[in-house]
């Protein structure tokens, strides 16, 4: 892992306080299908719905359970370009997007590979 | 023509000489064209042309029987009049014997039975004839008590059915008002008459009845209609729109709806407009055997009619997602299919495979994948709806009466998620679309539009010709009473309806 090596002088020292976007970055790249959501979020519900439904068992963190939360929320945001931050999937450490493209890339059969690929379903 | 009634030969000599003139003509009243069976139309039935015939020649001889009239009304009108002497005659088939007078009862039972219907002047009913005389009196009473009148004169006149029975009557005190009718034979009503002509009074009765019924019900259907229109004025002025429910004559109930409604329903009908032509022009290019690439220009054109449905609604949604989530915009037939305001892609593809043969083994492949994915994806979105209202109800059904406002702004907060389960409904829709062109080739997609175009059309007509079915407007009336009223029954006490 890396760390910044300089600190504000705000935040504790414990441990870096890294970008948010790095922090997402690394979040998702620790497992094979990582899903940043919010617990009240319906169509995160639908999301994680979706992924059990082909088997998978996507990694997700609950942005509003998490301290830093409301900054990786505002990264997101910024890294979509839409106005709602999640849910947002990562396959492989790689961006796949929000529902739609998720649901397009299943449509369009390429969901399937991308998942194989980052050993997330067999067969 | 008066002299040649039946009833003449009846007249005993109490029948006063102007008798025999029209009354109309003694009173300078002109009489009317002859009342046709068609003016009473549905009122009418021949229960009452036989009784009229039967009761065919009774005359009220002068204004003493007229004030008469007036004046003794016995309430029993299934009595034998046993106060009368038995100039009844027994007449089993009271009409056959009046045969030789049908034209001259016909016009008289015209008159009588217009009269009864028409406002009655108690003066002087206008009457051709003598006999007319005593039926036109004989309307007032029908007025009055219709049964009684009818029965009485059926009495009455069953005396002058029968010229070669008749007697001269002996002054017979008629009952109502029936003077000098004495001078016709006396009859005895037989049971069988009585009853036929008691069921074919009431048979005229009910026909009337339906009538009056109907006529109310156009009546207040005439009001509602003018207050519609008022309504429609008022809100156009506002600013609103009224609904025209349901795309082509879906036979939906109009309704106000909000301007971005009003506005997509109005693009939707344009757009349904466009499809038609896109269809022509797939059905002649494919008639054409157009090359490959020419095709390819139509079908992606076509693709490209669908996403501009999919963006005009992705508009639309922004601003009113109720009308879009529940339908208003289809035909009701499209909307018992509904599925996240529109149709349900894995179904759309379920009903092309039968009808997209012959597919390679790939492309079979491809789109049996198609079809699993898009339910996959349809599930998900149906779950994600799903916890949706849950968290809907329980905001709603929460919370006490002090943080009611706060309850409402979180609903709202809610609410406002729909707009993105129909987006990605949408979304899946077109993806769908998209997808089917892939694997089919143009000729196949070409086709396959083709058939989704009918199918859709198919649904919109079966939506028109059921709106527009022919239904049975009277007897449901009578059907929705009775179930009404057996409600009531179960939901009352007894005291309070009689056996109906």
């Amino acid at each position: 892992m890396h760390y910044q090596t300089e600190s504000w002088g705000s935040y504790l020292p414990t441990r870096s306080v890294g970008d948010p976007l790095e922090r997402i970055e690394r979040l998702a790249s620790e497992n094979a299908v990582v899903i940043f959501s919010i617990s009240t979020c319906c169509m995160c519900h639908a999301i994680k719905r979706l992924f059990c439904g082909m088997g998978v068992n996507p990694t997700v963190y609950e942005l509003d359970e998490d301290p830093r939360g409301k900054e990786m929320e505002k990264a997101l945001m910024r890294l979509l370009g839409s106005s709602s931050a999640v849910p947002v999937v990562f396959i492989g450490g790689k961006l796949v997007g929000a529902m739609d493209r998720v649901m397009a890339s299943h449509i369009n059969g390429t969901l399937v590979p991308l998942l194989k690929d980052a050993g997330a379903l067999w067969l | 023509m008066a002299t040649h009634r039946v009833g003449e030969t009846n007249l005993s000599g109490s029948a006063p000489s102007n008798h025999h003139l029209p009354y109309a003509v003694l009173h300078g009243i002109n009489p009317p064209a002859a009342t046709f069976i068609n003016q009473e139309g549905s009122a009418f039935d021949f229960g009452e042309l036989e009784e009229a015939i039967v009761l065919q020649g009774v005359k009220i001889r002068n204004d003493e029987a007229k004030t008469s009239l007036f004046t003794a009304r016995p309430a029993a009108t299934l009595e034998m009049f046993p106060s009368w002497p038995m100039r009844f005659q027994q007449t089993p088939r009271g009409s056959s014997k009046s045969g030789g007078e049908s034209t001259d009862s016909g016009s008289a039972v015209n008159t009588l039975s217009s009269r009864a219907e028409a406002q009655l002047e108690p003066e002087s009913p206008i009457s051709i004839k003598p006999t007319s005389d005593h039926q036109a009196f004989d309307q007032k009473h029908l007025q009055f008590q219709q049964h009684q009148q009818q029965l009485e004169m059926a009495s009455d006149n069953s005396r002058l059915a029968g010229p070669s029975e008749s007697q001269p009557a002996a002054s017979k005190p008629p009952p109502e008002k029936r003077k000098g009718a004495g001078s016709t034979s006396e009859k005895t009503l037989d049971a069988k008459t009585l009853r036929r002509l008691a069921q074919n009074r009431e048979a005229a009765r009910k026909s009337r009845l339906r009538k009056k019924a109907y006529v109310q019900q156009l009546e207040s259907s005439r009001i509602k209609l003018t207050q519609l229109e008022q309504d429609l004025q008022r809100a156009r002025s506002q600013g609103l729109f009224l609904g025209g429910g349901g795309g082509a004559g879906g036979g939906g109930a109009g309704g106000i709806i909000s301007p971005g409604a009003a506005i997509f329903d109005m693009e939707y009908a344009r757009w349904l407009e466009d499809d038609h032509r896109h269809m022509s022009e797939l059905r002649t290019g494919l008639q054409a055997h157009l090359l490959d690439g020419d095709l390819r220009v139509i079908v992606d054109g076509y693709l490209s009619h669908y996403d501009e449905i999919f963006r005009l609604k992705g508009v639309a949604a922004k601003s009113d997602v109720f009308h879009l989530i529940t339908g208003m915009w289809t035909t009701p037939a499209e909307r018992c299919f509904l599925w996240m305001g529109g149709f349900r892609p894995s179904d759309l593809i379920k009903m092309l495979i039968s009808q997209l043969d012959p597919l390679t083994e790939q492309q079979v492949m491809g789109i049996y994948g198609l079809q699993h994915s898009s339910q996959q994806a349809e599930e998900a979105l149906s779950q994600g709806l799903e916890q949706l209202q849950q968290s809907l109800v329980d905001t709603i059904a929460g919370g006490s009466v002090a943080d009611d406002m706060a309850h409402m702004v979180v609903a709202l907060g809610q609410l406002t998620n729909l707009e993105g389960f129909v987006r990605q409904a949408d979304n899946l829709r077109q993806q769908t679309l998209h997808q089917l062109c892939r694997i089919l080739t143009v000729r196949q997609a070409a086709r396959c539009f083709l058939v989704i175009g009918e199918y859709y059309g198919r649904l919109r007509a079966l939506s028109s010709l059921w709106a527009s079915r022919p239904r049975e407007a009277m007897m449901g009336d009578e059907h929705s009473c009775q179930t009404t009223t057996d409600l009531q029954m179960v939901q009352s006490s007894h005291s309070h309806f009689a056996t109906f």
